[in-house]
C-alpha cells in the first residue's frame, strides 16, 4: 500500500515536429466536426446526413429546422462537458503527478453532487444559476479532503489518493442517498440527473456554468508551463523558479472550476477525464501546454460520441451518457492497472 | 490470558514470550479443534451483546413487544399485535440480518485472508456492486424467468472474474485489486444505475432500497435461504481456518508444511463468493461489514491469522445493531440499513488508511 512516490509515468516518448503536429491538430479537428454532425444527426427521428446538411447551410423546411435545431442544446453541452472533464481531469493528473486522478475516481464529483442534493433538499435551491455555485462549493471541499487524507503522513501513491476518493465517495453516496430516499420529490430529480445524461436541458445549462468553464480553461492554459516545471518534481521546479504549492493550488482550483461546471451542468459523468490525458499523452507527450490544448479537442468528441452511441443502441429509448462513459472509461481503468509497476 | 504465576522482571526477560494457551475441543475421536481461552471468552462477550441488540430490536418502538411478553412470545404464546410483529414484521428481519451479517463477516474475512490486506475486501473489490447489479440485471430484463439471487450470484462471479483478469497477478497485488475494483464497481453501478432509471419510480424506489442494501419487509423463506447458505458454508470454512492461517505466513511455507496454497485460496476465494452473493440475494449488497467485521476481530482477538469464528460473529452483531439504527433513529424514516453501514464503515475505512499511512514507510 506504501510504495514510494510513483511519478506519473512520462507518456512514450512522443516529440513531435511542426509536420506531426499539425496533422495530429487536424485530425483531431476532423474527428470532432465528423462527433458534432453525428450529434446533431441522431436522435429519435432519423434524419438522412443530406438533410442534416442542408438545415446547416441554411436550407430545408421549417419542420426539419425546427428537429435538428432541437439537438443544437445537448451538442453544444456535450462540447462543454468534454472540455471541462478532460481538462479537468489532465490537470489534476499534472498536479497529482498520479495517471490515475480524475474528477470522478477523486471523489470531487461526488462533493459536488452531494452538495446540490443538500440545497435543493433542504434550502430548496433550484435552477442552474444557483446550483453551479452549490456544485463548485461541495466540489472544493471534496477536493481538499482527499487531498488531506490522500497525502496524510507524507508521501501519497496513485493508489492513495484513488482509496482517498473512494472512502469520501462513499461516504458522500450514503448522505445522497439518504437525503434523495426520504424525500420522493428530490429522489424523482436526482435519478435523473445522477446517471448523467445529455438530454433534456436547454442552452440556459450551458451558460450558467459558461464562465466558470472559462475561467478554469484559462487558468489551465496559463499554468500549463508551471506544469512542465512541476512534472520533473518539486525541488526542480522550485530551482526554475515556479513555486510548486502556488501551481499546484492553482492547478486543484481550476480542476476543481471545471469539474464542477460539468457536473452543474450535467450530472456526475466518470472516467472522461481519466480516459482522455492518457489519449492525448500517447498523441502528443508529455508537453502539458500540448496536452491541454489537444484535451480541449479529444474530449468533447469522445463524450459526443458516447452520447451518441447511446441514443443509436436503444433507439427510439436512449442510454443516459453517463452509462456509455462508464462502460468506455472503466476499461481503460483496468487497462491502466494492468500496466501499474511496482508494488502499489 | 497467561495464568502463570507472576514472574520477577529478570526471569520474564529470560522466560519465552507468553504462548496463548490452547485448548483442544473434541468432538468423537477424529475432530480436534484448538482453541484460545481468550478468543472463547470474546466470542462469548460478543454472542452476550448480540442477544442483547436482539432483544431491542423487538421490544424498542411503538410495535415493540414489551419486555415482559418477550419470553412468552417466544416460547409461542404471542397473540394479536405481538405475534404480527413476531411472526411477520420484526421476528424475520432480525433473524435475516444475523445471519446476513454473518455470512458477511465470514466472507470478509476469507477474502482479506487470501488477500493478506483489510482492503481485499468484497465491497471494496466489487464483489457487492457485482451482485447488486446481477440482481438488477435480472429483475430488469428477465423478470420471473430467473430468481434474483441467482442473478446476484452470476453477477458476483463475472464481477470477481473481471477483476481477476485486469489485475494482471491474480489477487495477489492488493493495490491493483483495489483499483481494478473500482473500475468494476463503477460499471456494475452505472448498470444499476440505467436500471433504476429505466424503471418507473415506484419499482425503482424499492430497487435503489435493495441495492442499498435493505431488511426491511423480509420473510421467512429469506430467512431460510440465508441460513442455509450460512450453515452449508461454516463447515467448509471451518476446515480452511488452519491452512488458511498457515498461508498467511506465506505460500512457501504453506506448500512445506504440507499444504496446497492454490488449492486453499481457490476454496477459499469461492466460498466468499458464495457467502457474499447469498448475503446480497436476500439484502442487497450491505456495504462494508465484510471490510469491519475483520478487522475489528483482528482488533479484539489480538491473534494471527484469519479469525474466522470471531469475524463471523462480529458480523452478525454490527448488521443487528445497525439495522437497530435504522429502525429506530428518528432522523430519516425507515432507511435502508445499508445507508448507515456505508456511511460508519466509510469513516472506519478512512480512519483505517491514514493511521496506516502515518506509519513510518513499511
Amino acid at each position: 500500500m506504501t510504495a514510494p512516490t510513483a511519478p506519473a509515468r512520462p507518456g512514450p516518448a512522443v516529440r513531435r515536429g511542426p509536420a506531426g503536429l499539425s496533422l495530429a491538430v487536424l485530425v483531431c479537428l476532423a474527428l470532432l466536426a465528423l462527433a458534432l454532425f453525428a450529434s446533431v444527426m441522431s436522435g429519435s427521428k432519423q434524419t438522412p446526413a443530406a438533410d442534416i446538411w442542408r438545415v446547416i447551410t441554411g436550407g430545408g423546411d421549417a419542420y426539419l429546422r425546427t428537429v435538428v435545431e432541437s439537438r443544437y442544446p445537448r451538442t453544444v453541452l456535450g462540447v462543454l462537458t468534454g472540455v471541462c472533464l478532460a481538462v479537468a481531469g489532465t490537470l489534476m493528473q499534472g498536479v497529482t503527478r498520479n495517471p490515475l486522478a480524475e474528477p470522478g475516481i477523486l471523489g470531487i464529483n461526488a462533493g459536488a453532487s452531494a452538495s446540490v442534493v443538500a440545497a435543493t433538499a433542504f434550502l430548496g435551491v433550484s435552477g442552474q444559476r444557483d446550483t453551479v455555485w452549490w456544485a463548485l462549493a461541495g466540489a472544493l471541499v471534496a477536493g481538499v479532503a482527499v487531498y488531506a487524507i490522500g497525502t496524510a503522513g507524507g508521501g501519497s501513491s496513485p493508489v492513495r489518493l484513488v482509496l482517498a476518493g473512494a472512502v469520501l465517495s462513499a461516504v458522500l453516496a450514503a448522505f445522497i442517498q439518504a437525503v434523495a430516499l426520504s424525500r420522493p420529490r428530490v429522489f424523482d430529480t436526482y435519478r435523473y440527473w445522477v446517471v448523467g445524461a445529455l438530454g433534456g436541458r436547454g442552452f440556459d445549462a450551458v451558460w450558467s456554468v459558461l464562465p466558470f468553464a472559462v475561467v478554469g480553461l484559462l487558468l489551465a492554459l496559463v499554468l500549463a508551463p508551471g506544469l512542465n516545471a512541476l512534472a520533473m518534481g518539486d525541488d526542480k521546479a522550485a530551482s526554475l523558479g515556479v513555486s510548486p504549492l502556488r501551481i499546484k493550488g492553482a492547478g486543484l482550483l481550476a480542476a476543481t472550476l471545471l469539474s464542477a461546471a460539468a457536473t452543474a451542468a450535467v450530472g456526475p459523468i466518470a472516467f472522461v477525464g481519466l480516459a482522455v490525458p492518457h489519449l492525448v499523452r500517447t498523441l502528443v507527450g508529455a508537453d502539458f501546454r500540448l496536452q491541454i490544448v489537444f484535451s480541449v479537442l479529444v474530449g468533447p468528441s469522445l463524450l459526443l460520441f458516447a452520447d451518441v452511441v447511446g441514443r443509436v443502441l436503444l433507439r427510439p429509448e436512449e442510454l443516459m451518457v453517463g452509462v456509455v462513459t462508464a462502460f468506455v472509461g472503466a476499461p481503460a481503468l483496468l487497462l491502466a492497472v494492468r500496466r501499474m509497476r511496482g508494488a502499489a | 490470558m497467561n495464568t502463570a504465576p507472576p514472574a520477577g522482571p529478570a526471569e520474564m526477560a529470560r522466560s519465552r514470550p507468553p504462548v496463548p494457551r490452547r485448548s483442544m475441543v473434541r468432538i468423537g475421536r477424529w475432530v480436534a479443534v484448538p482453541v484460545r481461552r481468550s478468543s472463547l471468552f470474546a466470542a462469548a462477550v460478543v454472542l452476550v451483546l448480540l442477544g442483547c441488540a436482539a432483544v431491542a430490536t423487538l421490544t424498542l418502538g411503538r410495535l415493540g413487544i414489551g419486555l415482559g411478553d418477550l419470553p412468552s412470545a417466544l416460547m409461542g404464546e404471542a397473540t394479536g399485535k405481538n405475534a404480527f410483529v413476531l411472526n411477520r414484521l420484526r421476528g424475520p428481519r432480525l433473524v435475516v440480518a444475523i445471519a446476513t451479517g454473518a455470512a458477511f463477516g465470514l466472507s470478509g474475512a476469507l477474502f482479506q485472508s487470501v488477500t493478506r490486506n483489510p482492503l481485499g475486501s468484497p465491497d471494496v473489490i466489487g464483489l457487492s456492486a457485482g451482485a447488486g447489479a446481477g440482481a438488477a440485471a435480472v429483475a430488469l430484463f428477465l423478470p420471473g424467468t430467473l430468481p434474483v439471487s441467482v442473478g446476484a450470484l452470476l453477477g458476483a462471479v463475472t464481477a470477481m472474474g473481471v477483476v481477476y483478469v485486469s489485475t494482471g497477478t491474480g489477487f495477489r497485488s492488493p493495490g491493483r485489486l483495489v483499483v481494478a475494483g473500482i473500475g468494476v464497481s463503477a460499471m456494475a453501478t452505472a448498470l444499476t444505475q440505467y436500471v433504476v432509471y429505466a424503471v418507473e419510480r415506484d419499482k425503482a424506489s424499492a430497487l435503489t432500497a435493495y441495492i442499498n442494501g435493505s431488511l426491511a419487509a423480509r420473510s421467512w423463506d429469506d430467512a431460510a435461504t440465508i441460513w442455509t447458505v450460512l450453515l452449508l458454508c461454516v463447515p467448509l470454512a471451518a476446515l480452511l481456518a488452519r491452512p488458511l492461517g498457515i498461508r498467511e505466513m506465506g505460500d512457501d511455507l504453506s506448500t512445506g508444511l504440507g499444504s496446497r496454497p492454490a488449492r486453499i485460496t481457490t476454496g477459499a476465494v469461492l466460498l466468499s463468493i458464495v457467502l457474499s452473493a447469498g448475503a446480497v440475494s436476500v439484502a442487497g449488497p450491505i456495504a462494508f461489514v465484510s471490510l469491519t467485521a475483520p478487522q475489528i476481530a483482528k482488533r479484539v482477538t489480538r491473534g494471527g491469522g484469519p479469525q474466522l469464528m470471531m469475524s463471523t460473529l462480529l458480523g452478525a452483531l454490527l448488521l443487528v445493531v445497525a439495522d437497530l439504527a435504522a429502525q429506530q433513529l428518528p432522523l430519516f424514516d425507515n432507511l435502508p440499513v445499508g445507508l448507515y453501514t456505508m456511511a460508519v464503515g466509510g469513516v472506519y475505512l478512512g480512519y483505517l488508511l491514514v493511521r496506516e499511512w502515518r506509519r513510518p514507510v513499511v
